[in-house]
């Protein structure tokens, strides 16, 4: 019974992780260039400023969203699982607050179009001139 | 001087219904076990007893219980103004009948980019879970050893002073805090290792913690000293003709994460009055999916103290916000006469922690 559980989520998260390529994305103003390290530190809270010194806000998706656990899993290194445990110790300390989710692609697009400070990931199918794309994993 | 904070940091919560923005956060463990074998202790008339939380004394027995491990938290945390945050803390344990009380309340000011000042009752972070005990869900095992987490203190009230650095891939953070606690009557003092009464001060508290992170690894200092003041059925307790005594708190502390392997670790000493109380851990697993087997072996050695548990487990994370966890505990009270705690034995436990 167990084992079947196990089967049937690990398929589903295989079903669900199912996108392509996920594109981070900031507003088309800011001329700042990203590495996989930097993007990292900034949804991790470790940092909360671009590396020319401008404050950045990242916007994450919504555990329901399929970009979700492909960014989790290909830029943060971590599953969803791993990250909400990550969370769990800074928030309930003191020592942190997770970056604020958003819904869909569509309203993380919004939200970074409308915020030269922001920043935020997309399924890359999903993009469009409003945004401007600083990495692709 | 601790109600008034407290009061303080409810009474700005409350008082901005409508300018603050209010987040409610929180996290649950619903834990069973029992006991499997056990010695107890003849001298003392203790029945066979898996002590597996010293500060709450959560205890199994040859009944299945779910109190020791089961526990809620609730946390509103209130942005009052750019960069200033009001934060409490209810949580409710099993050990204590559920009888909710706040944990923390405090005030936190972010200063810049690097530090932030925060004032209230908090959680001392003496040991490397001692701040996040509560909160099961974030780390691997049902609870963190029982023989590390021995101390009878695990809250002040005071300022803490934390900060955090960015050294190309390593991330520098630690924090600076000073306070006290008086504990009007102390669980374990009181009712596990006593019966009267016993009022714990530390008082004069100073300590640091430092932590260098990257990507998969983990490396932490930390250090405290505070003054020991005991009243035992309202008589001041007195060490070798001395009304107060020091206690000097240093651990480290190592985890790797690292292609699914996880290695945790810590090795810690306090001294008090010149006696050293010597505890450490290590723990393995490896992660398959959403599967994490692990061992873990604990150790506490003083001048006649001394115990050890051998466990093995499993987390399963079979939902993004909960984790089902089973364990086995073999415990070895290798104390003489009074230096026993509880006998040794063996337990069960298993159930689910949540955050939400």
């Amino acid at each position: 019974m167990n084992w079947f559980k196990v089967m049937t989520l690990t398929m589903a998260l295989i079903v669900n992780a199912a996108i392509a390529e996920v594109a981070v994305i900031v507003h088309p103003s800011n001329a700042v260039s990203l590495d996989q390290s930097e993007i990292t530190r900034l949804f991790t809270g470790r940092g909360a400023t671009f590396n020319n010194g401008n404050k950045a806000t990242p916007f994450n998706l919504a555990e329901s969203a399929p970009a979700r656990a492909h960014f989790d899993s290909k830029v943060l290194g971590k599953s969803s699982s791993q990250m909400k445990a990550y969370w769990s110790k800074l928030v309930f300390t003191g020592k942190g607050t997770p970056p604020k989710e958003l819904a869909s692609d569509a309203e993380v697009k919004a939200a970074v179009a409308a915020d030269a400070n922001a920043i935020g990931y997309i399924d890359a199918a999903a993009v469009d001139a409003s945004v401007k794309v600083v990495g692709k994993f | 001087m601790k109600q008034l904070l407290l009061a303080t940091a409810i009474a700005t919560i409350c008082s901005y219904p409508v300018q603050a923005e209010v987040d409610i956060s929180g996290f649950a463990s619903v834990m069973g076990g029992k006991l499997t074998s056990g010695t107890g202790v003849a001298l003392f008339g203790l029945e066979p007893t898996f002590l597996a939380n010293y500060p709450t004394v959560g205890v199994y027995e040859d009944e299945w219980t779910f109190k020791p491990d089961s526990k809620f938290g609730l946390q509103l945390t209130a942005e009052l103004t750019e960069g200033l945050t009001a934060t409490a803390q209810l949580v409710g344990r099993g050990a204590d009948d559920f009888d909710a009380g706040f944990e923390w309340a405090y005030l936190s000011y972010v200063l810049n980019e690097h530090w932030t000042i925060q004032a209230g009752k908090k959680r001392l972070p003496l040991y490397y879970y001692s701040d996040f005990f509560d909160v099961s869900y974030a780390y691997l095992w049902i609870r963190p050893p029982a023989d590390n987490y021995t101390w009878q203190i695990f809250n002040y009230t005071g300022v803490n002073a934390q900060f955090n650095y960015q050294l190309s891939d390593w991330s520098l953070s630690g924090n600076i805090y000073t306070g006290r606690e008086d504990d009007a009557e102390n669980k374990l003092l009181s009712e596990f290792f006593g019966t009267d009464p016993v009022r714990e001060i530390w008082k004069d508290i100073i300590g640091g913690v430092l932590s260098l992170n990257r990507d998969w690894f983990d490396f932490r200092l930390t250090y405290m000293t505070y003054q020991n003041e005991r009243y035992s059925d309202g008589i001041r307790v007195i060490w070798d003709g001395k009304d107060t005594r020091r206690g000097n708190f240093a651990g480290l502390s190592v985890n790797i994460d690292y292609n699914n392997w996880l290695l945790l670790s810590e090795v810690n000493r306090l001294t008090l009055d010149g006696d050293d109380y010597d505890t450490y851990l290590v723990s393995a697993g490896y992660r398959i999916n959403k599967l994490t087997p692990y061992v873990s072996y604990a150790d506490f050695d003083s001048e006649g103290e001394m115990h050890n548990t051998t466990s093995v487990g499993v987390r399963w994370d079979f939902h993004n916000s909960a984790a089902f966890k089973f364990q086995f505990d073999d415990v070895n009270d290798k104390g003489v006469g009074n230096n026993q705690v509880a006998g040794d034995s063996k337990a069960i436990t298993m159930g689910v922690d949540l955050v939400f």
